[in-house]
């Protein structure tokens, strides 16, 4: 039975384009054409199998006193629909159009039986009463079917969406839904984009090489010629003497020393003249802020290097606005 | 309480290098070596904590390159520890809506340069927009040149200024420095009309001169060159290919080596000097002079006028961003208090 509903689901999903199937559709007036193959058939079963089902035909007409099976089953649409007792009945028909019926089990071919003797019946018995009942029925069939059609239709032809005929109908509700949560995230990337602009407020990345950069590295190309320039001029005087050796050691000790007594009388007087400066650079500032001076003295304090800081105004003031901590130092204060 | 204290130092201790017997001077020239930190004050944003990172790569290597810093850290914590440490200067980053901040300060009395950071790229940008961007294994492991430029005004906060930036890395002496440890070079070039510092980080290379490009490959690469497309072995020392990309500003960044330099650059004989950008690149305004570290008198003001009230502005704007302690306000306070006094005398 199981195996019987899987294939009667199939049929019927291929019913809708099925000829046949349409033809049987039409009325109740070809049923009878329908029912004679249906005999042709039953014709060929077991004679024996055919009584019995004709047997329980009529029991099951006699529980109904009417014995009109239209009727019955009208009663029972209340409650299942006659639509779809129709469609069952079609499927059932269009098993039997497709030569599959012939292989069906007893039970099918009961439940078979149950319906063409019963089709036999009306249009038999109570074929003028019935009749209009029919038509209304198959009427209202058409209608549903041209409405299921129509549905179908629609949904095959136009790929508008995903939703179904069904969440059609809910369609602004779940529009209405996506707009509240599209909305909820631009909100929150709007707030997000803010804090990410603030984070990177002044933060350039594209990185070009202007003219502007060119003369900076210029600048530093300069520092650092000049740089290898005065090592060089420094480091050719011990050119020869190996540092690690002891007898060269000497030497270059000895050199050190007469170079540093020699730049002791220059800077002696280096130092006079930019002392000054300093002093008087120093009461200027102290013109417009009082705190200077004691600043000054807290950094020479704490910074070691007065020699350096006289060079450094040297280096910067003379040559180019150039300052090199290398420059600053002079060949002596090392060995000292 | 005092479990929190060991707490905190032993975060530091980990940190600092620990290179030379003696702590903090140089085995050579017996200077003694500024030590840096470099942190923050309050939360960065990603693109300047990564700024934060790219400034202790460039102090290198004098400094600490993986400093933990928390959230309860405070100032005081930084200065505890620098003193034990030998840590000479702090570099911090902050950020207020305006813009990002840079305060230079000498520890452990200060004084503290402020600058506000108009623009900045990251190494990381930069190294983008370059086609073949540089970095040798060894160019991290000695302390940068630094090049001042353009200071030379006679403007008290600049000489500050310089002195300060030139402190900052170990000096270096000219008869026993090594050519081969000058790798990298900062420079800091004072803009007068614009009042603008630009702080660039460049690295140093040395190539020869007179020499063809596909010589000096095989020279500096330990390749076998590719012959395939040449009739004889002598065409590619004769096939100059195209020449050199700027021959003609050589001139002036040409130098003559004491001794050898790789294998490339040999001694006494002429090699270009070439700079290219690693970053980070800062663009910055002295916007305040502070006598003390991160407190005191202001000395300079970017206002121009040091009033009571600017300063009082000022110190309002630093309060969103800074965290000084109470007892340092309240001194900061009396001293302002006392200034004022002073000029209305």
């Amino acid at each position: 039975m199981a195996h019987d509903m899987q294939t009667g689901v199939k049929k019927r999903k291929f019913g809708h384009g099925n000829p046949k199937f349409q033809n049987t559709r039409k009325g109740k007036k070809f049923q009878r054409g329908g029912s004679g193959q249906d005999d042709v058939r039953a014709k060929k079963m077991d004679p024996k199998t055919k009584k019995f089902f004709q047997k329980r035909i009529r029991d099951y007409n006699s529980d109904d006193d009417d014995g009109s099976h239209e009727e019955q089953e009208k009663v029972h649409g209340d409650a299942a629909g006659p639509v779809v007792r129709k469609y069952e009945r079609v499927k059932r028909k269009n098993e039997k159009a497709g030569g599959t019926g012939m292989d069906f089990s007893d039970d099918e071919m009961d439940e078979k039986e149950e319906d063409s003797g019963e089709e036999i019946e009306v249009s038999e018995d109570e074929d003028g009463e019935i009749q209009p009942g029919v038509l209304r029925f198959s009427e209202g069939c058409k209608a549903f079917r041209l409405a299921f059609k129509k549905l179908t239709k629609k949904t095959g032809s136009a790929d508008e969406d995903i939703l179904g005929p069904v969440l059609k109908d809910q369609k602004k509700l779940v529009a209405e839904k996506l707009a509240e949560v599209d909305a909820e995230q631009k909100i929150k990337s709007v707030a997000k984009k803010k804090k990410h602009l603030v984070g990177e407020k002044g933060h350039v990345k594209l990185v070009n090489l202007d003219s502007h950069e060119k003369s900076l590295i210029g600048i530093a190309t300069k520092g650092v010629v000049k740089l290898f320039n005065a090592v060089n001029k420094a480091q050719h005087a011990q050119k020869g003497l190996n540092p690690g050796r002891f007898k060269d050691e000497k030497v270059i000790k000895k050199r050190r020393k007469e170079a540093f007594f020699s730049a002791l009388g220059q800077s002696s007087s280096k130092q006079v003249g930019s002392q000054p400066k300093v002093d008087s650079s120093s009461g200027t500032g102290s013109a417009d802020a009082p705190a200077w001076a004691p600043l000054r003295d807290n950094y020479m304090l704490a910074n070691s290097k007065k020699k350096d800081w006289d060079k450094m105004q040297e280096t910067t003031t003379d040559a180019d606005d150039f300052g090199l901590p290398a420059g600053a130092d002079s060949s002596s204060d090392d060995d000292e | 309480m005092a479990r929190f204290r060991n707490k905190k130092k032993n975060v530091f201790a980990k940190n600092v290098l620990k290179k030379q017997p003696m702590m903090g001077v140089d085995h050579i020239t017996g200077d003694k070596i500024p030590k840096s930190f470099v942190f923050s004050r309050g939360k960065l944003p990603p693109p300047l904590r990564q700024l934060q990172m790219d400034l202790r790569k460039l102090m290198l290597p004098y400094t600490a390159l993986k400093l933990k810093e928390k959230k309860r850290n405070n100032l005081k914590d930084f200065l505890n520890v620098s003193g034990p440490m030998g840590v000479t200067h702090f570099l911090i980053v902050s950020k207020t809506e305006s813009a990002p901040y840079l305060r230079v300060a000498k520890t452990p009395q200060g004084p503290t340069l402020t600058f506000k950071i108009h623009e900045y790229s990251l190494a990381a940008d930069i190294a983008q927009s370059q086609l073949r961007p540089r970095c040798p294994q060894d160019l991290f492991k000695n302390s940068p040149l630094i090049v001042l430029s353009g200071f030379g005004t006679g403007d008290q906060h600049l000489k500050l200024t310089t002195v300060v930036f030139q402190n900052i890395f170990p000096a270096i002496d000219i008869n026993t420095v090594k050519l081969s440890t000058c790798q990298r070079i900062v420079l800091l070039n004072y803009n007068k009309d614009t009042k603008l510092i630009d702080f660039r980080h460049y690295s140093i290379r040395l190539q020869p001169l007179g020499v063809s490009r596909k010589i000096r490959k095989v020279i500096q690469k330990h390749e076998v060159p590719d012959l395939r497309n040449l009739q004889d072995v002598s065409d590619f020392v004769t096939k100059a290919g195209y020449g050199s990309e700027s021959e003609a500003d050589d001139e002036a960044a040409t130098v003559s080596l004491p001794t050898d330099l790789g294998r490339a650059n040999r001694k006494s004989t002429q090699s270009a000097v070439r700079l290219q950008e690693i970053g980070p690149r800062m663009t910055l305004q002295l916007v305040k002079v502070e006598e003390g570290l991160c407190s005191g008198s202001v000395i300079f003001n970017e206002g121009g006028v040091s009033d009571a009230k600017k300063k009082q502005e000022t110190k309002q704007v630093e309060d969103e961003d800074d965290e000084v302690s109470e007892d340092d306000r309240e001194e900061e306070e009396e001293e302002e208090e006392e200034e004022v006094e002073m000029e209305e005398n």
